[in-house]
């Protein structure tokens, strides 16, 4: 119950950095804390001997049980306590000796112990004193969040570590929701729920095969056994989104809490309620919307402004205490301050978007593609994101306004993210793109998929004039236009230098990816503030032996710069989950290589073809007199690939991989000789 | 930190840390105002001397008041924000430790860019970053309103020391952003009935600090430029502007010879007081070596069973009540050690002190810097950099330096980090200074030795790979995966080689290699399959020569360098390569061999064609430790042609082919 709408998108970077200190302090106070003698309780003994659930070489711990009981005493309090154990199978199973229980201002921890079974010799007992407590970090300046730390002594392989807590909340939903899937494999583990009389609750099973209750009479509960770990994997899903989750509401009598979230316009209603008023424009907003829009004709322009002043002129700065985690602050107070998260700068730009006569919808969502899906039940965990749907009046009409639905009820909506500094109204970032999203209407809640752009949306067209000398040596003209995502982080890269002499270093960087050795000429960029022009490099470079004479021949390799093969696939372990990519995009490559006086092209590489539903990949060479042009094209069509096409995805990296390192083979042309 | 009427060494070690961590970013002085913005600041577009820069301080003065009972420092600054990116700096947090101190009487404002003025009078939040028993680290956190590109902010507050403690303070002038401006001042703790002293030392500032009549010492400074990390550079403690200003108990020595005879008259009592355990040692000694061993033999086997015993300071750290329920106890004395068969790292080294001269060998401690921090440098009087301990052993004249305490050196080795720094050679009269050996190339080497096949097919190659990790190189492996298991350690090697050869792979570790002993090399051997490693040109197949050549490939990419380049130590890589083709392929030519020397760094590549097989050999030596910036573009130029010798290309005629050129 502790996800808040804070939004990862723009991570403010603190003047003073603690990490390291943090993480040495706990060491000290962690290590240092006064002991406490005492065996383990009975039912971790119990444990000792069960047989371990199905586990491979590389797991680190497993857990032998878990019990978590929830007792609904009120609409306003709810107690939970918890019990656990692990075995340690690893070294690197010693994580699991530092129990970390996260609570905020409405949460109190209490009755927390850990214990330890060595594999010999006498148990091991910590107790509440002698826990730490600490902030967690994120991307909130300032939250109320914190975690209660307590390390259990000899937390070492063979051994079982155990502990226990209660959790006392005032909570801001009726819900809760079982993780019972986590990364390490579980032999047991128990969920009970009881509840007050006349309370009933609804549960849901989320990535896992539905488990029936049992019990009655205001308690029940759910066992689920030998559920298997999760072993990450790179560009998989979310978590959130692979792993067996119970979503359980809990239904006071008399008539439903919205708090209760039984379904998505539950939990729109709860979020309309929660924002209400928010939007009022201030007299100094009503004001300032004056001033930008003034001068503009249009609507869009209109609108165009307003974006550009949330985007930009409003700091993303996250301040959440309690509700402030999902509720945002008065419109009125972020124009004042000229900060805010993502929630408030979706509440400042609908207020300003108010005062010009275009309405506007909270959308609240996961930054994460594939957290949610129209399979996902309403949960608060699901989200931590807010953008806007902006309902585009009728003459608001551009072919630069491409992340638009149309809406049975509510017509034409622009999705917008205003978090979000370099993506122009209009688009949206890849993240965003066919994600679901609940969307926060006057009719209530609805659970809306955003639109997926094409891949033209997000692309690089990279265009290089390449002068080849007799040594091998190249001389290279290259104009990359980047939009989209591909344009954001460049964008992004070059914000963050902190000295002019750095900008080259992208440059350079990218150019280190493909050319041994290379010297920047000249380098242009072009449209770096302009966030709605496509962004720009132009850079000249020198690469001395580029081209690898052996044996009489030039080898020439015409994929000059750039890569879009990936080695993500070529591992041991067989694909389990998804590969996600970040959004769809579509990307070219033209390079023209005029070769030296005196040589001819004796072989060109074959082209090559490869087209899956998911991507594509097509490149070719030809020789015109002098010239080799070779050109290819890589698109993303889908954004997801299963498990189950792993061997596609994998083999169309190969053919790319092979295709950027095949060579044409240049040779001294034959000299003609003539009859006198 | 120096508590005023007592204090013991563990509180001191715990809070100098925090102390340091918290004091050291910013410090200022709130008896001032803020002071008015001038039409420069605010017509500021770029500081042409921090082009570029998303924000800079246009002034910061640390005023510091050391008086014992009410000391304090005030810390004031005031920056200019030129980007969107240097918008981030209005986000300010106060970290402080409760127990020394707390920050008050905290203002800031922005100044707009048209020179209207945003008081801050929100909240001032408290942060609890760390909170357990007996510690509570807490940060000040605010933000600042309506701050824009061209806003000027400016913030100042107290650090209200704890009563009765005195803290060593520095004033680091290298920040994170240009300093246009700064003022720093302290007024020592002075009391006629304390022998309290302070002595200050600095680096890299143009007017160093002076101390005035008033007692108070001061300094300014302009211009200073902003810190930016670089790759292959000496730690940052050696590269920033700093002053440290030191307390100490005890009369303070200026003369530089006489401080040093004191301070290794201390270290030498120390020393012997944990090492003067003659009987029992000898009785330990007796276990170890045999009467007609020689003393090399003695020293070696003295050397291989100290770093037999449990080592805790490369151990797991573990919790009081583990240390409790094993009875383990503060050890005073070399024989303590040798007693519980364990010790901090410490202990160890001079528990190999006690037993070699038991042995009757000619040994003497040492204390030596480290220099993996920082430059020790005697001129600053700073004897608590002189922070590990050594052993001098003089075996048929020559000395040799050991640090079993280091756990995984061999015998004569010492951590890269102790190499090439100066120490003290100790003995009863205050010691003499030595320089500890710096290694050699060969001292650390890597040797890769690849038997392989082409696969007429896939073009993919495939065979055996044994790679010998010596001296130091085997050092850090051992040292890296010290706490893992088999698994790790396998996964951990099999990675070594991963990253070494510039495409993806498949190698998996077949043997199981000595990670204890540190009187051999780690050998590791694997499977390895290196897939379309042999590429098609037309009717060709090109095979390039640098098959480990993946740490090679983006060693100074950039242009431009700011500091020296820095080597931790010299290294040698070591490759030999046999490919045995397929029937019927032919080698149509092989690149030119090379040998380049340059001394501090070399390479070599050769390929051979002999009877079906392509023989190739690699070697890349560095032997240098610090290099001046002026060298950085020779020292980029050599990475670069082993790059481009690397990726030469043999050029392979399959069995059906025939040749054209």
């Amino acid at each position: 119950m502790n996800n808040r709408l804070f939004c990862c998108r723009a991570l403010p970077l603190l003047p003073i950095r603690r990490g390291a200190l943090t993480l040495a302090l706990l060491v000290v106070c962690l290590s240092s804390a006064a002991w406490a003698g005492g065996d383990a309780p009975g039912w971790m003994h119990a444990l000792v001997s069960v047989p371990l659930p199905e586990h491979d070489e590389k797991t680190n711990a497993v857990l032998l049980f878990s019990d978590t009981t929830v007792v609904v005493v009120s609409a306003d309090k709810v107690k939970t306590h918890v019990r656990e154990a692990y075995k340690i199978l690893r070294p690197g199973g010693r994580d699991f000796g530092v129990v970390k229980v996260p609570f905020d201002s409405q949460q109190k921890v209490t009755g927390m112990r850990g214990w330890c079974i060595p594999a010999q010799g006498k148990d091991f007992e910590v107790k509440d004193k002698e826990a730490a407590e600490v902030s967690l970090p994120g991307a909130e300046l300032v939250n109320d969040v914190k975690a209660k730390l307590l390390q259990i002594p000899a937390a070492e392989p063979g051994n079982i570590v155990g502990y226990e807590y209660e959790v006392e909340e005032r909570p801001l939903a009726l819900q809760d929701v079982w993780n019972f899937q986590e990364l390490s494999p579980a032999k047991e583990k128990h969920y009970s729920v009881q509840l007050p009389p006349g309370w009933e609750y609804k549960a849901t099973f989320l990535n896992y095969p539905e488990v029936k209750a049992t019990g009655g009479g205001g308690q029940w509960q759910w066992v689920v056994n030998d559920v298997p770990g999760i072993r990450k994997e790179a560009d998989m899903p979310p978590l959130s989104g692979v792993a067996g989750q119970m979503i359980i509401s809990f239904l006071p009598p008399g008539g439903r809490s919205v708090s209760s979230f039984a379904s998505w316009p539950e939990m729109g209603e709860w979020y309309k309620s929660l924002t209400n008023g928010r939007r009022d424009a201030s007299p100094e907003i009503k004001q300032k919307v004056a001033a930008l829009t003034s001068s503009k004709t249009t609507t869009l322009a209109k609108m165009k402004a307003l974006a550009a002043f949330v985007q930009n002129d409003v700091r993303y700065v996250a301040i959440e205490l309690g509700i402030g985690g999902w509720q945002p602050h008065p419109a009125a107070d972020i124009f004042v301050h000229r900060y805010g998260d993502c929630k408030d700068k979706a509440t400042l730009m609908g207020s300003m978007l108010h005062e010009i006569g275009v309405e506007s919808f909270y959308v609240v969502i996961n930054a994460e593609r594939g957290s949610v899906t129209d399979a996902t039940t309403a949960h608060m965990g699901a989200f931590d994101h807010v953008v806007l749907a902006i309902k585009l009046p009728d003459d608001v009409q551009s072919p630069d306004l491409l992340a638009t639905m149309n809406h049975p009820k509510l017509g034409r909506l622009l999705f917008f993210d205003p978090t979000s500094e370099l993506t122009p109204l209009g688009r949206t970032g890849g993240y965003l793109q066919a994600n679901w999203g609940l969307l926060v209407s006057p009719n209530g809640g609805e659970l809306v998929q955003l639109p997926k752009l094409a891949g033209e949306s997000n692309s690089i067209e990279r265009t290089g004039q390449f002068v080849l000398d007799a040594n091998g040596n190249l001389l290279g003209d290259i104009r990359e236009v980047r939009v989209g995502d591909r344009a954001n982080s460049q964008r992004a890269a070059m914000r963050a230098v902190r000295d002019s002499k750095e900008r080259i270093k992208p440059i350079e960087s990218m150019l280190a990816g493909s050319i041994s050795l290379f010297r920047i000429t000249k380098a242009t960029l072009v449209n770096l503030p302009d966030n709605d022009q496509p962004f720009e490099y132009r850079y000249s470079f020198e690469a001395a032996n580029y081209a690898k004479s052996a044996g009489g021949l030039l080898m020439l390799r015409l994929r000059a710069v750039g890569s879009k093969s990936s080695s993500l696939l070529e591992t041991k372990e067989a694909r389990k989950f998804a590969v996600e990519f970040d959004g769809p995009a579509k990307d070219t490559d033209v390079f023209e290589f005029t070769i030296p006086a005196g040589y001819e092209v004796e072989d060109l590489p074959p082209a090559v073809d490869a087209d899956f539903s998911f991507a594509s990949y097509h490149s070719k060479s030809t020789v015109q007199g002098k010239v080799i042009r070779y050109t290819r094209t890589f698109e993303v069509k889908e954004l997801s690939v299963p498990a189950s096409r792993a061997a596609e995805l994998k083999k169309f990296y190969r053919m790319i991989a092979g295709d950027e390192r095949n060579t044409a083979v240049l040779r001294m042309a034959v000299k003609q000789t003539s009859a006198q | 930190m120096v508590r005023l009427r007592s204090w013991s060494w563990s509180a001191v070690a715990t809070w100098m840390a925090m102390a340091v961590a918290v004091l050291s970013p910013t410090a200022a002085h709130a008896g001032f105002g803020f002071q008015p913005p001038s039409a420069e600041e605010l017509a500021m577009k770029a500081e042409p001397k921090a082009p570029g820069a998303p924000a800079i301080i246009l002034y910061r003065q640390v005023d510091r008041d050391d008086n014992g009972s009410t000391s304090h420092e005030d810390d004031y600054i005031r920056i200019k924000i030129l980007t969107e990116e240097g918008r981030k700096y209005a986000d300010i947090e106060i970290p402080f430790v409760k127990e020394s101190g707390n920050i008050s009487r905290i203002k800031a404002r922005t100044i707009r860019p048209d020179g209207t003025i945003a008081n801050y009078e929100g909240k001032v939040f408290d942060k609890t970053i760390v909170k357990a028993k007996g510690v509570k680290y807490l940060a000040k956190t605010l933000t600042l309103p309506d701050v824009q590109v061209g806003s000027v902010i400016e913030y100042f507050y107290t650090t209200d020391l704890s009563e009765d403690w005195i803290f060593d303070s520095h004033w680091i002038l290298s920040q994170e952003l240009f300093t246009k401006k700064a003022k720093f001042s302290l007024k020592p703790y002075h009391n006629d009935y304390s022998n309290m002293s302070v002595r200050w030392s600095w680096q890299g500032v143009d007017n160093p600090p002076k101390q005035d009549p008033d007692k108070v010492v001061r300094m300014e400074a302009n211009d200073v430029k902003a810190f930016l990390a670089e790759d292959y550079m000496p730690p940052e403690n050696e590269l920033k502007s700093r002053v440290d200003f030191t307390y100490s108990s005890g009369i303070l020595e200026k003369d530089q010879d006489k401080f040093w005879k004191q301070a290794g008259k201390k270290f030498y009592s120390g020393m012997d007081d944990f090492t003067n355990k003659r009987k029992a040692m000898e009785q330990a000694v007796a276990q170890i070596v045999s009467p007609g061993d020689t003393p090399e033999v003695k020293a070696r086997k003295i050397y291989a069973r100290v770093q037999q015993l449990r080592n805790v300071s490369f151990g797991v750290e573990r919790t009081e009540q583990e240390k409790k329920r094993d009875k383990e106890k503060p050890q005073n004395n070399v024989e303590d050690v040798w007693k519980a068969g364990w010790g901090n790292g410490y202990g160890l080294t001079w528990l190999y002190l006690g037993l070699v001269k038991a042995a009757g060998l000619e040994a003497y401690g040492a204390r030596i810097s480290n220099r993996s921090e920082y430059f020790f440098n005697p001129n600053k009087l700073e004897d608590r950099k002189l922070d590990t301990n050594a052993v001098v052993v003089r075996l048929n004249g020559k000395e040799v330096y050991c640090d079993p305490g280091a756990a995984f050196t061999a015998f004569g080795e010492l951590p890269w980090g102790e190499t090439n720094v100066k120490g003290i050679r100790l003995d009863k009269d205050g010691g003499q200074w030595i320089m500890t050996p710096m290694t050699t190339s060969a001292d650390a080497r890597t040797e890769r030795k690849a038997e392989l096949k082409l696969d007429e097919e896939s073009g993919s190659l495939e065979g055996k790979l044994v790679v010998t990790y010596t001296g130091l190189q085997a050092y850090e492996l051992r040292d890296q995966e010290r706490n893992q298991d088999e698994v790790s350690k396998k996964k951990y090697l099999e990675n070594e080689i991963r990253e070494s050869v510039p495409v993806t792979i498949e190698v998996e570790l077949v043997n199981k290699p000595e990670w204890k002993d540190t009187s051999v090399p780690l050998v590791a051997e694997f499977t390895l399959r290196v897939p379309g490693w042999a590429m098609s040109a037309g009717k060709r197949a090109l095979l390039a020569t640098g098959l480990f050549s993946a740490a090679e490939k983006h060693v100074f990419d950039h242009a431009a360098r700011t500091y020296p380049i820095y080597y931790e130590y010299p290294t040698l890589k070591v490759d030999d390569v046999t490919i045995e083709l397929p029937a019927g392929w032919k080698v149509s030519s092989v690149p030119e061999a090379l040998d380049r020397d340059l001394k501090a760094v070399a390479f070599s590549s050769k390929v051979e064609s002999v009877k079906g097989k392509l023989h190739l050999t690699r070697s890349l030596r560095t032997d240098a430790m610090l290099l001046d910036t002026k060298y950085y573009s020779t020292v980029q130029s050599f990475y670069r042609m082993v790059r481009t010798t690397d990726e030469q290309q043999i050029v392979l005629l399959p069995g059906t082919s025939t040749a054209s050129n």
